[in-house]
């Protein structure tokens, strides 16, 4: 079942290069991309929430020689980032708009970034979820250079530099982790069970290593500098992909690799990963609020966002973790919404300046539905209750607050200080007075729209509904968890006392 | 009195920061360049404006006559059957004054439309109610703006601080509330509350007046077009002044009718004319001033926002913002509204075609409206130059000089950058097609 996600974009990605008309191509590419979506459904149908394990497992011997095998497998942190991928490229998909410029390259390119990143999530074995790492790279390079901005070849070159370096230290880290703990194979859980032989001080090495290495493509403070250039440079719907979905794969390798494979240096690192995931959040939102363009502003945005991923993930407790999953998948969702109305506003207004932009709410002359929408997005990264965000960003905070209670607290600042980013892009661009002397935009068409209806659409059926959103983790958040962390000595009488993961959203 | 003479080249050019637009007034045409586009709009619109301006004046002064100071008027834009079938007195057969061509009795688009609004035939409570209706809150707003500037000139003003009409409005008001002691015994406390309610009463009377004058004008006006006798911008202006001229002596008065008895609070006989006493004060009023507008657009004061004298005021359809949310001006919003209503088809196709087309088509009649109102200013300016000054062909370059002064100084209260009037008047806006 799970080929179909990594096989199916991958064919279509050679299927829409043999279509020559521009809107058959678009057409076929959004088409596949919605069977995938609906193929995800049926993986959601299939998948036991119960069950803590890998489930839909497949297995193929392919270059046994070098421990390569084709293992796949998911569980729940990987079926909600499958989930989140299958419908960020049809997002992606849907959100470019009619006349791109080569169209069979670009739908091409996205489907096999997609197909890519269907295969880091659900490989099961190290080696094989470093080449599918390294798949994602050269297409999205391509598809920041070709497609991007004014200074698309510079963000390019770095997103490729930095991504490449990154791709270097986790391939160090895979290929030290096989051959000094003397597992056979790359197979996970064979290099799980041989893990224990190196000791504590190689394995907070590897970990460092990792951290680095996933550090960069989360990213995270100080790693973060490509990010705001690749995200202002490309389109946006490639914005969207960069940071609704690739990303997540930094989160993902954190704590498939860092937090599940080395637990015991997990813990001993566990109060600087907090402290780096709360300066993140401070640098995000703070940066946040210098900016002058909206699109860098949401970029920001997602820096400090990130941070509370971090956080969830430091604290390695299963509410923690369930938080941490969760809004990995709602920051994907809401900074796709963003993305795609920030790109929706520069295309109608020509500028992304926010000394400029101003008075978008009107109804006659403005863009009323898409400022609304903005209004809506703004809301819930900020965390309003009752939109995905929140329960998000709840559960890290209640989850973390008993182990990292200072920084919890800095972080909840950096909530506060999310909302003032926020209402100032929105007081700015949506409110005012519209200029009458500039306000000749075009008309939104519902087709420009549809995306952003449907994402919000999704921000508040989670933020309503957050079973929706955590019940594919639970199981695995408790399994994930960070047991060695009771032992530590920052926890001590406090990992009893914790609040179970089933606790606050259990009807 | 025409003002279609072509100038005589005896005079440098104009350095004014709009020469372009003296030169035009000049030649007796207006600050609206005059093409067949701005003509075709001009023209919609004032038939669009017309119509529900036919309900304007009659509830204006149904309001000012018969409701005079009713303490709940709930139901003051319920006007009478006998006001609705008020014959114009300044069209029709058996006006007593006719002038323009068009029928006495009110339109039959607005009689159609106050049947059915945009919905259907229902009580005239539920369209009341459901705002499917002539928005008489804009028309009111017009007398209130005139109401509050005051002192603009003329004699009318003036007269509702006299004894004289102290006098008459007692007697009114003293009638109106005879047998309810509640009332009178209110008007025994607070004489200049009831007082300052009956000048606006007055300037209900006055403003219907003005109207009932200018509701044939913009019809014959339409009709002349249709049939090709207006051809350009300029013929629209000097039907404009001509019409002025012909109607300026009119009487402005107002007359309270309480129990079939008419208590003539300002009689005819004090010799108010329609001219100096109801248009220029309406244009000073309307057009330029206004006030600062309550919309989401807010206005410091302590910063200099706001003007310290009201004659510099600059919140009229001329300075107006056309966007309906959040803009400065006359509440642009109800009178868009009324006119969408009776757009010719001619205009209607033409806004299709443009910006957003039905979409915003609020928006571009708003627009169409504002260069329409820049014509009737015009026509303002080339009846006082005609009034005050010289024709526009006087052999004598002095005189000719005199009249540039004139315009030039008209002019001047678009260029003032006190209180950002310079970047609010929309005068440079309307010389471009695309200012939309």
């Amino acid at each position: 079942m799970l080929s179909v996600l990594i096989a199916g974009p991958m064919l279509a990605a050679l299927a829409v290069l043999l279509v020559r008309e521009p809107r058959q191509v678009r057409a076929l590419a959004l088409l596949l991309s919605a069977l995938m979506l609906a193929w995800v459904g049926v993986i959601l149908g299939r998948f036991d929430v119960a069950q803590a394990g890998m489930q839909m497992s497949e297995f193929w011997p392919w270059l046994p020689n070098l421990g390569l095998n084709y293992r796949l497998g998911c569980d729940g942190l990987s079926v909600s980032l499958l989930a989140l991928n299958a419908l960020m490229t049809w997002v992606v998909i849907y959100s470019t708009p009619i006349d791109v410029e080569r169209p069979r390259l670009y739908y091409s390119l996205i489907l096999l970034v997609s197909g890519g990143l269907a295969g880091a999530f659900t490989a099961q074995n190290i080696l094989l979820f470093v080449l599918f790492y390294e798949l994602e790279l050269i297409p999205v390079y391509f598809l920041i250079g070709i497609w991007g901005g004014a200074r698309r070849e510079y963000a390019a070159l770095k997103f490729l530099i930095y991504t490449a370096i990154s791709g270097l230290l986790i391939l160090v880290g895979c290929l030290a982790l096989g051959w000094l703990s003397g597992s056979p194979n790359f197979d996970y859980p064979t290099v799980q069970a041989t893990v224990n032989r190196l000791g504590v001080g190689f394995q907070v090495t590897l970990l460092l290593v990792w951290l680095l290495g996933f550090g960069i493509k989360t990213p995270l403070v100080p790693l973060h500098t490509w990010l705001p250039d690749a995200y202002v440079e490309a389109a946006p719907p490639v914005a969207i992909l960069l940071g609704g979905i690739l990303a997540k794969l930094g989160t993902y390798g954190l704590v498939r690799f860092g937090l599940q494979l080395f637990p015991l240096a997990w813990a001993q690192l566990s109060p600087a990963l907090a402290l780096w995931g709360t300066v993140g959040v401070l640098f995000g939102a703070l940066a946040a609020i210098a900016q002058k363009d909206i699109k860098r502003m949401v970029a920001y945005s997602s820096i400090g966002h990130m941070g509370y991923v971090m956080l969830g993930c430091a604290v390695g407790t299963p509410l923690a973790l369930v938080g941490a999953i969760a809004q990995m998948v709602s920051h994907g969702i809401i900074l796709a919404i963003l993305f795609h109305l920030v790109g929706v506003i520069e295309r109608k207004v020509g500028t992304r300046e926010l000394d400029v932009l101003n008075g978008l709410m009107n109804p006659l002359r403005g863009l009323p539905t898409i400022s609304s929408l903005l209004v809506l997005g703004g809301m819930a990264s900020a965390g309003i209750p009752g939109m995905a965000g929140f329960v998000a960003e709840f559960l890290v905070f209640q989850g973390s607050y008993p182990i990292f209670p200072v920084l919890t607290l800095l972080c909840v600042l950096g909530t506060g200080l999310t909302a003032v980013y926020f209402v100032i892009l929105l007081n700015r661009t949506c409110f005012g007075k519209l200029d009458s002397r500039t306000a000749y935009y075009p008309r939104v068409f519902f087709a420009e729209k549809a995306p952003a209806l449907v994402l919000a659409g999704l921000i508040v059926f989670l933020g309503l509904q957050p079973m929706w959103l955590v019940k594919w983790s639970e199981t695995t958040a408790q399994a994930l968890a960070v047991t060695e962390l009771a032992q530590a000595p920052w926890t001590q009488g406090h990992f009893a006392g914790l609040p179970s993961v089933h606790s606050p959203l259990q009807p | 009195m025409t003002a279609t003479l072509e100038p005589r080249a005896t005079l440098p050019p104009s350095r004014h920061e709009f020469a372009a637009v003296v030169h035009r007034l000049e030649a007796g045409g207006a600050m609206l360049p005059d093409t067949p586009e701005n003509l075709m709009q001009i023209v919609g619109i004032w038939y669009a404006y017309a119509v529900p301006m036919d309900f304007y004046w009659r509830d204006l002064l149904y309001i000012g006559e018969q409701v005079f100071l009713h303490p709940l008027p709930f139901f003051k834009y319920f006007i009478s059957q006998e006001y609705l079938e008020r014959h114009n007195h300044y069209a029709g057969d058996d006006a007593d004054w006719r002038i323009w061509r068009g029928e006495a009795t009110a339109h039959p688009a607005l009689l159609k439309f106050m049947r059915q609004g945009e919905t259907r035939p229902l009580p005239r409570l539920l369209h009341h109610l459901w705002h499917d209706r002539i928005n008489m809150e804009f028309a009111e707003a017009c007398m209130r703006a005139m109401l509050w500037h005051r002192g603009m000139g003329g004699q009318f003003d003036p007269y509702l601080d006299s004894e004289e009409y102290k006098h008459n409005a007692d007697r009114a008001i003293r009638a109106y509330f005879q047998g309810n002691p509640l009332m009178l015994g209110l008007y025994r406390l607070f004489p200049d509350l009831f007082l300052e309610q009956c000048r606006q009463a007055s300037y209900y009377a006055n403003l219907g007046l003005f109207w009932e004058v200018m509701a044939p004008v913009f019809f014959e006006i339409h009709d002349r077009y249709l049939e090709g006798t207006i051809a350009t911008v300029k013929d629209a202006v000097n039907f404009l002044v001509n019409g002025i001229f012909a109607i300026a002596g009119r009487p402005i008065y107002h007359h309270v009718y309480i129990r079939g008895e008419c208590y003539e609070v300002i009689p005819k006989s004090r010799g108010f004319m329609w001219l100096y006493e109801a248009a220029l004060p309406y244009v000073e009023a309307v057009f330029y001033r206004t006030s600062p507008f309550r919309g989401t657009k807010s206005y410091n004061a302590q910063a200099q926002m706001v003007p310290d004298q009201q004659k510099d005021f600059h919140y009229g359809v001329l300075y107006a913002d056309k966007f309906p949310v959040g803009t400065a001006g006359i509440p642009p919003t109800l009178l868009a509204q009324d006119m969408l209503h009776f757009l010719p088809d001619y205009l209607v196709d033409y806004y299709r075609q443009h910006c957003r087309g039905e979409d915003d088509m609020l928006n571009q009649l708003a627009v169409s409206f504002q260069r329409s109102m820049y014509c009737v200013t015009s026509a303002v300016f080339q009846a006082l130059r005609a009034a005050l000054l010289y024709p526009l062909d006087d052999p004598n370059p002095r005189h000719l000089m005199a009249n540039r002064r004139f315009f030039e100084a008209q002019l001047d209260r678009f260029c003032r950058r006190e209180y950002g009037m310079r970047d609010a008047a929309r005068l440079r806006d309307i010389q471009s097609p695309d200012y939309r």
